[in-house]
């Protein structure tokens, strides 16, 4: 299936949940609102034309005004690729796990949260991990952190 | 006679052979700088130089260098690679757990002022210095085989000249 | 007799113990000798990497990148150079990716041949180790005459490779592939039929497939269980659909057969590098790429096969000269996801044949 077939078979299967984002030249970027994305993701990972079986990556943007979740998801057997993104409000944004789908989320999702300050609901085990356990300056890797011994690199 | 004939010419054959006159500094300066077993402690990229240097081109053992798994062993930490702020406790509790007269080796940028990790990283421990007493810094990102090979030869020379007077004083 | 008490006993294997090639640390719980639960910790090398890049122009990103994974950092340049073309559309001129495809089949054979060595120094073979390093001297020496650099290159750049390689570059990589090729098979007799070998490593840490496809496990610790997904293959990136090369798969997904699948992978990376070799075009080494490199708004990901699996690099950008957002992704996260799932009711000793054969390293874990 190429990336034409597969935009083709995403807009006839699955119109009210994906729109397609103009940002991505290569492959296909998705967009799927917060509280459709574990039942998306499960229907992309059972779908027989597609099974999106391995979960791939999952970063999270602070463009500054909002939050973003992406998801980039492969297939082992059909040879495809895609890629969702969640918008989130800035402050207080939530989404679901969807480490019942791919287990291989679970510490992407430990690193959105603690990294981010996004937080994830029905994780099993949301604790810091990647920073000191004593760690008390908030979520480093927002636009707007600062921290006294943070240093800039100046402008050249 | 060939062994004492080897010997460096600081000691001095009396009549008849079979006595050695020295210092007692010079015995144990030598005895130190030429068995410098060093703890394997390769956090990131000059871990891969660190091993290198031990393999077979390098050699690090024709200096007498052999590395130790643990810190009870150890007279010398190698700290190869970025220091974090998650990491600097284990560092410093390593040093505490080896057996005085113990050295450290800062190996690599990361490790003498936080590298190339200095600007806008927020974890990284800017400099081993403020956690452990440095006695040689080898600059480098990472540093050659070679640098290394040179540093341990300056800290043999710089152990060799201490004082027995200036370590009991520690 | 009354019966004796027995309890479970917690061990703290870390962050600083030889065999975590790194510094990862492990909780076990124990119950004698075996491992009934095992928690990793990781986070002793997070560099923030990734806040580090938002902070850079894209060309300074690239000595960043080295530092993601260092021991194949030819696939981190390239991997990060080819998410930049994707967002700017830039053309690559042939030369370059032939170039492209050496250095990077060369440092994947770099890699494996550390995997050897170190995999079985912690299995307590020392000879390995002097072998398989000295072999690897072989490689440095290459990239070294290219690039003058033996770990972090910053070779291959945004739209091509920044030098061209020395005339006496293609005599010496021939030789060093001759050298590595009768080489394997002294390393083939030292321990494929070794009996320690064979009692550490068979039937020692099996994974799955199902459970690797769940856990998103790549690269060789998948193949070694018999799924054939190799992204040189399933989605070609640079010029590899032009060679001819196997993907070599094992069956029972243990320590044993990991570890010969990387031996065979050094064999068809070999031919790779002959075939480039043989076909090397003349021409440019590098499309026109200004320094205040700055691709139009938009978002990528791109991921290429090293020698841990899939690396990948996430790249948004809002059409400024530094990027809004990079996202890096390695394989041994995964790897090391699943570790407690398969290192669970083993022993401690087969722990460290586990976490060996996976091929964690944690600069790829922590960034």
């Amino acid at each position: 299936m190429t990336f034409d077939e597969l935009k083709e078979y995403i807009s006839a299967n699955y119109p009210d949940d994906m729109t397609l984002l103009d940002t991505g030249r290569c492959e296909p970027f998705y967009e799927v609102k917060a509280e459709k994305l574990v039942a998306v993701c499960k229907r992309l990972r059972d779908d027989e034309q597609l099974k999106f079986d391995y979960f791939c990556n999952l970063g999270g943007v602070d463009t500054g005004e909002r939050m973003e979740a992406v998801y980039s998801l492969a297939s082992y057997s059909m040879k495809l690729r895609l890629d969702l993104k969640v918008i989130l409000p800035h402050e207080n944004a939530e989404i679901d796990s969807v480490q019942e789908v791919w287990p291989a989320a679970n510490w992407y999702e430990r690193e959105l949260w603690e990294l981010y300050g996004v937080n994830v609901k029905n994780h099993n085990n949301l604790t810091r991990f990647l920073l000191p356990d004593d760690w008390d300056q908030g979520f480093p890797m927002r636009k707007d952190w600062d921290a006294p011994d943070f240093i800039r690199m100046p402008e050249l | 006679m060939g062994v004492i004939k080897k010997l460096p010419i600081y000691t001095e054959k009396l009549p008849g052979g079979g006595l050695i006159l020295t210092s007692l500094e010079t015995v144990i300066n030598q005895a130190q700088a030429k068995s410098l077993w060093y703890l394997l402690f390769g956090t990131a990229c000059c871990a891969i130089e660190l091993m290198c240097t031990g393999a077979s081109r390098y050699d690090f053992d024709r200096l007498g260098m052999i590395f130790r798994a643990t810190p009870r062993q150890a007279d010398l930490i190698i700290a190869a690679g970025t220091i974090t702020k998650k990491m600097a406790p284990r560092l410093r509790r390593l040093y505490d757990q080896m057996a005085e007269p113990r050295r450290v080796i800062a190996m690599g940028g990361c490790t003498i002022k936080g590298g190339p990790f200095y600007y806008d990283s927020y974890s990284v421990e800017k400099g081993i210095d403020h956690i452990v007493p440095v006695d040689m810094y080898i600059p480098g990102c990472p540093p050659r085989p070679e640098s290394l090979l040179e540093g341990c030869i300056h800290l043999q020379e710089k152990i060799k000249k201490q004082k027995l007077s200036d370590w009991q004083e520690k | 007799m009354a019966e004796l008490r027995t309890e479970e006993f917690t061990v703290n294997m870390g962050p600083h113990h030889p065999s975590t090639h790194g510094v990862c640390r492990l909780i076990l719980t124990l119950s004698g000798e075996k491992v009934i639960k095992i928690v990793p910790v990781i986070g002793y090398l997070h560099r923030a990497l990734e806040k580090i890049c938002e902070n850079r122009t894209y060309a300074q990103c690239i000595p960043v990148m080295d530092r993601f994974e260092y021991v194949t950092a030819m696939s981190c340049e390239y991997l990060f150079s080819n998410a930049a073309e994707k967002l700017a559309e830039i053309e690559v001129p042939e030369r370059a990716e032939y170039l492209r495809v050496i250095m990077l089949e060369l440092n994947r054979i770099a890699s494996h041949l550390i995997f050897y060595g170190v995999t079985a120094m912690d299995i307590g073979a020392l000879t390995p180790f002097l072998y398989g390093l000295r072999e690897r001297e072989g490689i440095i020496d290459l990239f070294e005459m290219t690039c003058g650099q033996r770990l972090t290159y910053n070779y291959i750049r945004i739209g091509g490779v920044s030098k061209d390689i020395p005339p006496q570059f293609e005599p010496k990589c021939r030789e060093t592939i001759k050298t590595i090729r009768e080489k394997l098979n002294d390393y083939e007799g030292l321990l494929n039929e070794n009996p320690i070998w064979l009692v550490r490593n068979k039937g020692i840490g099996v994974l799955p497939a199902d459970l690797g496809i769940a856990y998103g496990v790549s690269g060789p610790v998948l193949r070694a269980s018999g799924v054939k997904y190799d992204i040189r293959k399933d989605d070609p990136y640079s010029i590899y659909d032009r060679f001819d090369f196997e993907i070599p798969t094992r069956e029972n997904g243990d320590c044993y057969d990991r570890y010969l699948l990387r031996l065979d992978e050094i064999k068809q990376s070999l031919n790779i590098v002959e075939q480039a070799l043989d076909a090397l075009p003349e021409g440019d080494i590098k499309a026109k790429v200004s320094p205040n490199f700055k691709p139009p708004a938009g978002e990528v990901y791109a991921r290429v096969e090293n020698s841990r699996g899939e690396l990948g690099v996430y790249i948004q950008s809002d059409g400024g000269k530094k990027p809004l957002r990079v996202k890096m992704r390695g394989g041994s996260f995964n790897q090391l996801q699943v570790l407690p799932e398969i290192g669970t009711d083993c022993l401690v000793a087969d722990l460290v044949a586990i976490f060996a054969s996976l091929d964690i390293i944690l600069p790829e874990v922590d960034r």
